[in-house]
């Protein structure tokens, strides 16, 4: 194999596929050292249901739907399976939050378009896309924030201890932000698919080794 | 004494220039070529031993590079005491309208000089400031930003590059209305915006303990044995794994040491007044210290049972 291309072969390809089909369901597969795992703590995802909707009448006829027009111009509906919260605004967009799967996600948007169809509006699944995926992890050692800062990395760093008492890293790639705190545990957020928290957590976990305190 | 073309005489003849009248002459045929010379000589005597005080050789303060015409232009100041004089007021209110592109600068540098007034801060700090202030302001995206904050997170920023960081609560005291979270955001702001116009340029490194424990000591009027153990302290206890800001550590080696100490001990309350720390975080502070209090205390300054007289949290 010349490390030199970049065209896959075939049997890669489904190497390829394979090993992320088996990363989803058994994360610790991947070749991470330390075998640590970030684990998804909330998605957040929107999807169209190309139908103008009377948020005044949805919030009437259903029983777990909060609208105050002052405060917010969208309907705050729940459901308890699986747990997650949606914003349903009159154009017809929503807002998915709270899910801990991508999976879990899918299925809750799913359940809120059926509630609004029942309620009589036209709705359909349109572009669902998740937006955001927050995941937390520790890695079990404390940490030398100052030192962090102060290295080359420096530059993708904020530690102002006045002000929040994490460090904030953005990585350029994946694009994403994390936050370091000096008891080792880190949350790692704006990740668009699992992998990218994946990569991001195997790129921060060799750098913080070396701050062990 | 020259030559110079005499029109009566229709040559170059020799001319003669006569100081007092201001008249040049020429000498043939006494006819006056010029007349009213301006002398642009000095018109006082500079004696060596005078004072540099009111040299008037120079006149006006000191040019600014960062005012569009060098600070160059007169203002009219408002009269103190009774405005009767209806011309000197109405002066002033015609100055004001017209367009004066640095009328924003000039106010801008005005409040940070007040507030680094207040702070007592060197001039160093102040010139540091306002650069910053002009860099951002180039950018136009700052129009509606909170002006207080954004002027207190520029002084803020200036005092951290040149290695005498104030805690952003001694810059909230001293900026009118902005609080501690609108300053962190108009810092940030400010970092991303000087990151973006020069390559990776904003140098400012993490705030320790340490730069601030000689400020708050003084303060509070502790003397120089007192001032040295805190210093140490601090310095040795950045090694223990204490996860509190920087700032509480110090309030708490100070409670620490002035506890230990046989002058007379500044209270709780006095503590919090000069560092900005609350009563109740440095307490918690001393209880998260009190386990490593004897390898954060230097021995010179106090003994084995000195330490075990404090007072348990």
């Amino acid at each position: 194999m010349n490390g030199a291309h970049f065209v896959t072969s075939p049997l890669q390809t489904r190497l390829i596929r394979l090993s992320e089909a088996i990363s989803t369901w058994w994360p610790s597969w991947r070749n991470n050292p330390s075998g640590i795992v970030p684990t998804i703590q909330n998605i957040v995802s929107t999807v169209d249901l190309d139908c103008v909707l009377d948020l005044k009448h949805i919030t009437l006829h259903s029983r777990n739907s909060e609208f105050f027009p002052k405060r917010f111009s969208a309907v705050i509906m729940r459901i308890k399976d699986p747990k997650t919260t949606a914003l349903i605004f009159a154009s017809g967009k929503m807002v998915c939050t709270g899910a801990k799967t991508e999976a879990q996600s899918k299925l809750a948007a799913r359940k809120f378009a059926r509630i609004i169809q029942k309620l009589g509006f036209p709705a359909k699944f349109r572009d669902f896309r998740i937006q955001n995926i927050v995941a937390s992890c520790d890695v079990q050692f404390t940490i030398r924030l100052e030192k962090f800062a102060c290295t080359s990395h420096g530059a993708f760093s904020t530690y102002e201890p006045e002000l929040f008492p994490g460090l904030i890293y953005r990585m350029k790639q994946p694009k994403l932000v994390l936050l370091i705190f000096v008891s080792g545990k880190v949350v790692i957020t704006g990740a668009k698919k699992r992998d990218d928290f994946y990569t991001a957590f195997d790129n921060i976990y060799s750098v913080l080794a070396e701050f062990k305190k | 004494m020259g030559d110079a073309f005499c029109s009566d005489c229709k040559r170059q003849t020799e001319v003669v220039f006569d100081h007092s009248a201001g008249d040049t002459v020429c000498s043939e045929c006494g006819l006056v070529l010029e007349s009213h010379s301006i002398d642009e000589t000095s018109e006082w005597r500079t004696f060596a031993n005078e004072s540099g005080d009111n040299d008037p050789v120079r006149v006006g303060g000191p040019t600014n590079p960062l005012l569009a015409d060098g600070g160059l232009s007169t203002v009219i100041a408002k009269p103190n005491g009774g405005s009767g004089e209806f011309l000197s007021s109405s002066l002033g209110r015609w100055q004001n309208r017209g367009s004066n592109p640095d009328r924003g600068l000039i106010l801008a540098f005005k409040t940070i000089a007040t507030m680094s007034d207040r702070l007592g801060l060197v001039a160093t700090i102040k010139d540091r400031a306002n650069e910053i202030y002009k860099r951002v302001e180039d950018q136009k995206s700052s129009r509606g930003r909170n002006q207080d904050a954004l002027l207190a997170a520029c002084l803020y920023i200036a005092c951290r590059q040149e290695d005498k960081p104030r805690t952003v609560k001694e810059i909230c005291s001293v900026a009118n209305g902005a609080t501690k979270k609108e300053i962190g955001r108009a810092k940030e702001y400010i970092v991303k915006q000087l990151g973006l116009e020069t390559g990776q340029s904003v140098e400012m490194g993490t705030i320790h303990a340490g730069d601030f424990m000689r400020r708050f000591c003084s303060n509070l009027g502790m003397n120089n044995q007192a001032v040295k153990a805190a210093q140490e302290a601090v310095q040795k206890s950045e090694e223990f794994d204490i996860r509190r800001s920087p700032i509480s550590i110090a309030a708490a080696v100070i409670y620490i040491i002035t506890q230990l100490s046989e002058e007379k001990k500044p209270s709780l309350k006095d503590i919090s007044g000069a560092t900005g720390v609350a009563e109740g975080t440095i307490r918690n502070s001393y209880k998260d210290l009190y386990p490593h209090v004897l390898k954060i205390i230097p021995s010179w300054f106090a003994k084995e049972e000195d330490l075990k007289n404090l007072c348990s949290p």
